[in-house]
C-alpha cells in the first residue's frame, strides 16, 4: 500500500471541511489531531514508499516525516495560540486559517513525494496561495500589502517555474517520447545524459529563478520579511522552514539533472556558477542587513534568507559531501527555526499578545524574568541559529566549508565572512533577549502546553548532528551521493 | 495545404500583439479588452492545437479558457473597474514610447535565446515557444512598468496566458488541462485579492468616498 497517497490527501480533503464546520477550538483540535494521524503516515511511509505518480524515494521520506513532524509540534503551540484569544478574528476567519494550515501542510508533503515536475509545480502553486490566504487574514493594511507583495512576487515565480517545467519537458521529450516519463523525475534522473543540453541549461535557468522565489534567494526575496512579519504565527513556522524546504529541494533535483547532463557530455552548462552566485548573494545581503532590524519575526525571516542561502551554495559546490551538507543544514535548520517561533510565540503571548506587532526585540527582551523555562529556550534556539558549536548548524557549516576549500578555495573567503557577520548579528540579541531588563510590571507565568515539544525539537536541532542515527545518517548519505 | 503552421502562427502572432499593445495602452477598459482578445484568440489556438495533435484535453484546455478567461474574468474586472471608478487610473512608471522599446528589445532576447537553444525540437515548437516567451516577458514587463493593482493584475494574466500557449504548443504534454485549471485558481484569488484591497482602501479613506461622490455628480 502507498502510505504518500493518505499522508498527501487526508490534509488536503479534510481542509474544506474544517474550513465550513466547528468552532475555534474544534478547529484547533482538528487541525492537532490531523497532524498527528498524517505524521503516523508519513512515518510508515519509510516501510511503505510505494511507487508511481505518487511516491518517496529517500529524500522524500526523510523532509515528509520532518515536515509533518514540525507541523505537528506547531499545532500543538496552536491551541495555546487560539485559546489565548489575542488574535481578534471573526470565527470564519479562524475556520479559513484552520483549513490553510492543513492545505499548506497537504501541499507540502506533495512537492516532496511527487515523482513528476508538473505535480511538483502544482503543489508549490498550493502551498503559495494558501500561505497567502493565510497571511492576509488579520486584514490590516499592513497585513494586505505583505499578502498582496506575497502574491505578486510568488505568481511571478511560479510562472516562470512553468514555463522552465514545460522546457525540461521539452528537452526530455526526443529521448523518452511524449507523455509521462518526460516528466518523471526518475526517469529524467536515469536519462540525464540524454536530454537535450542546451533547452535544459535555459529550463534551469527559469526554474532556478522560479523555485528560487520561493526558496526567498536574493534578488528575489523582497516578499519573505513582510509575509513573516504579518502573517499567524503557526502559520509563519511552516512557512519559514517546510515551504522552503520544498523549492531547496525542487531546485536540488533539478540542479542534478543538469550536472548529470554536463558531466555526461549532454552540452548543458554546469550549474555550479548559478548556484554559488546567489546563495553568496543570499548570504551577504542578509549579514549587512540583519544589524538594522528591531522586529524579531522580520529579523528571523532574514536569518531563513540566509540558510537558505547557505544550503544553495551548498548544491553549488556539489560533490556528495557538500550535498550532504547541505540536507542536514536544511534538516537542523528546520528542526531549530520552528522550535525558535514556538518560544517566540509563547513569549509574545507572555507579554500581552501574540498578534503581529508584538514581536519587537524591545517588547521581548529579559524573557527569563517572565518564565525561566521559556527563556533559557528562547535563548538556545538565537544560539543555535548562529551556527557555533554545539548546535548542529555547527556541523552541517563545517563540511560545508571543508568542502569548499577543497573544490572551490576562492568562494571560501566571502562564505566565511558571511557566516561570520551573520552570527556576531544574531548572537548579540541572545543577552538581551533571555537576560535583559523586562519591561515593567513583567510578572512570572506559566509557559503553557507543548512548550516541551519546543525544547525536545531544539534538543533534536542540538544533537541530531553529532549522534545522527544510522539510518538517517546511510539515508542521506545514499541520498547526497545519488544527487552529487 | 497543410494548415497547421500558418494557422498556429496566426493565432500565436495576434496573441502577441495583443500583449505588445497593452504597452501603450492608458486606459484600464482598453487593457481589459486587449486581454479579452488575447484570451479568446488562446482558445481558438488551444482548439486548433487540440484537432492538429488529435489530443482531447486541448479542447478541455481551449474550453476553460474561452468560459473562464475569455467571458468571466474580463467581466469581473470590468465590474471591479465602474465599481471603483477608476477608468483613467493607469499610471506608468516610464514614457509610452520608452516603454515600447523595451518591449521590442524582450521580443528580442526572446526569438535569440529560444531559436538556436531548440534546433532539435520541431520546428512547429520552436517558433510557438519563442512567442509565448516574448508574451510571457512582455506580461512581466506590464507588471513592472505599472502602478496600479488592476494594470498589474492585467500583466500577470497576459503572462499567464503566454504560458499556456507554450503549454499547448507542446507535443503530447501531459497534464495541460490541469495545469491551466490550476493556473485559474492562482487567477481567481488574484482578482478576489485585488477586490478586497479595493474594498479596504475604499472604506477606510472616508473623506475619499466624499470625494469621489462629489466628482460622480460633477460629471
Amino acid at each position: 500500500m502507498n502510505l504518500c497517497l493518505p499522508a498527501v490527501f487526508l490534509p488536503l480533503l479534510a481542509a474544506p471541511a474544517i474550513g465550513v464546520f466547528g468552532t475555534r477550538a474544534q478547529g484547533a483540535l482538528a487541525n492537532l489531531a490531523l497532524n498527528v494521524i498524517v505524521f503516523g503516515f508519513t512515518v510508515g511511509v519509510f516501510f511503505e514508499p510505494g511507487s508511481g505518480l505518487i511516491h518517496a524515494d529517500d529524500l522524500g521520506m526523510i523532509f515528509g516525516a520532518l515536515t509533518s513532524f514540525v507541523c505537528m509540534t506547531t499545532a500543538l503551540s496552536n491551541l495555546g495560540f487560539v485559546w489565548s484569544g489575542n488574535e481578534v478574528l471573526s470565527l470564519r476567519r479562524w475556520r479559513v486559517y484552520h483549513a490553510m494550515c492543513q492545505v499548506v501542510l497537504g501541499s507540502t508533503l506533495l512537492g516532496l513525494y511527487a515523482d513528476n515536475i508538473g505535480l511538483l509545480w502544482v503543489a508549490v502553486e498550493g502551498a503559495t496561495i494558501a500561505a497567502t490566504v493565510g497571511v492576509s487574514l488579520s486584514r490590516t493594511a499592513s497585513a494586505l500589502e505583505a499578502a498582496w507583495k506575497y502574491f505578486i512576487l510568488g505568481g511571478v515565480g511560479i510562472a516562470l517555474a512553468l514555463f522552465g517545467t514545460m522546457l525540461v519537458y521539452l528537452a526530455a521529450q526526443p529521448a523518452l517520447g511524449p507523455g509521462l516519463a518526460a516528466m518523471s523525475f526518475t526517469a529524467l534522473g536515469a536519462h540525464a545524459t540524454k536530454l537535450d543540453g542546451s533547452l535544459l541549461t535555459l529550463a534551469f535557468v527559469f526554474l532556478l529563478f522560479g523555485y528560487g522565489t520561493k526558496a526567498a534567494l536574493v534578488p528575489l526575496h523582497g516578499w519573505l520579511p513582510d509575509a513573516y512579519a504579518e502573517g499567524p504565527i503557526p502559520l509563519t513556522t511552516a512557512l519559514s522552514t517546510l515551504m522552503l524546504n520544498v523549492a531547496l529541494i525542487a531546485i536540488l533535483r533539478f540542479r542534478h539533472l543538469m550536472q548529470a547532463n554536463f558531466a555526461g557530455g549532454g552540452g548543458a552548462l554546469q550549474p555550479g556558477v548559478f548556484l554559488l552566485t546567489l546563495g553568496l548573494a543570499s548570504l551577504l545581503l542578509t549579514a549587512f542587513s540583519l544589524s538594522r532590524r528591531r522586529d524579531a519575526r522580520r529579523f528571523f525571516g532574514f536569518s531563513s534568507i540566509e540558510h537558505s542561502g547557505i544550503a544553495v551554495f551548498a548544491f553549488g559546490i556539489g560533490g556528495p559531501a557538500a550535498i550532504f551538507g547541505g540536507l542536514l543544514h536544511m534538516l537542523v535548520h528546520t528542526l531549530i527555526k520552528s522550535a525558535l517561533f514556538q518560544a517566540l510565540m509563547r513569549g509574545a503571548a507572555l507579554r500581552g499578545s501574540a498578534a503581529p506587532g508584538n514581536y519587537s526585540f524591545s517588547h521581548l527582551r529579559g524573557m527569563i524574568h517572565s518564565n525561566k523555562y521559556l527563556g533559557w529556550l528562547l535563548g538556545g534556539c538565537v544560539f543555535a541559529l548562529t551556527g557555533l558549536p554545539p548546535s548542529g548548524l555547527f556541523a552541517s557549516e563545517f563540511i560545508i566549508i571543508s568542502q569548499t576549500i577543497q573544490r572551490d578555495p576562492y568562494v571560501s573567503l566571502p562564505l566565511g565572512l558571511g557566516l561570520v557577520l551573520c552570527a556576531v548579528a544574531i548572537i548579540r540579541h541572545v543577552g538581551p533577549l533571555v537576560f535583559g531588563h523586562a519591561p515593567p510590571h513583567t510578572k512570572h507565568q506559566k509557559a503553557g502546553v507543548g512548550i516541551n515539544l519546543a525544547g525536545l525539537q531544539l534538543a533534536l536541532g542540538f544533537g541530531i548532528a553529532f549522534a545522527m542515527p544510522w539510518f538517517l545518517l546511510n539515508a542521506l548519505s545514499s541520498v547526497a551521493a545519488a544527487l552529487q | 495545404m497543410n494548415l497547421d503552421y500558418p494557422l498556429a502562427h496566426l493565432m500565436g502572432g495576434v496573441i502577441l500583439m495583443c500583449a505588445f499593445s497593452m504597452l501603450s495602452q492608458r486606459r484600464l477598459a482598453a487593457m481589459i479588452t486587449l486581454y479579452q482578445v488575447q484570451a479568446l484568440t488562446l482558445s481558438a489556438a488551444a482548439f486548433w492545437q487540440g484537432f492538429a495533435q488529435g489530443a482531447g484535453d486541448l479542447y478541455l484546455t481551449g474550453l476553460i479558457t474561452l468560459v473562464i478567461k475569455g467571458i468571466l474574468l474580463p467581466m469581473g474586472m470590468r465590474q471591479i473597474v465602474q465599481r471603483f471608478n477608476m477608468v483613467r487610473a493607469v499610471e506608468t512608471a516610464v514614457p509610452v514610447g520608452f516603454s515600447m522599446i523595451l518591449g521590442v528589445g524582450l521580443i528580442g532576447i526572446a526569438v535569440l535565446v529560444v531559436l538556436p537553444t531548440t534546433v532539435s525540437a520541431v520546428s512547429l515548437t520552436r517558433e510557438d515557444l519563442a512567442i509565448s516567451l516574448s508574451v510571457v516577458l512582455l506580461g512581466l514587463l506590464v507588471m513592472t512598468l505599472r502602478r496600479n493593482a488592476i494594470a498589474q493584475v492585467i500583466g500577470f494574466l497576459s503572462t499567464e496566458n503566454g504560458l499556456v500557449l507554450a503549454a499547448t504548443g507542446m507535443p503530447g504534454m501531459p497534464f495541460v488541462a490541469e495545469l491551466s485549471v490550476a493556473l485559474l485558481v492562482l487567477l481567481a484569488f488574484l482578482v478576489i485579492g485585488v477586490f478586497l484591497f479595493r474594498i479596504r482602501e475604499h472604506f477606510d479613506t472616508l473623506d475619499l468616498v466624499g470625494i469621489e461622490e462629489i466628482e460622480r455628480r460633477g460629471r
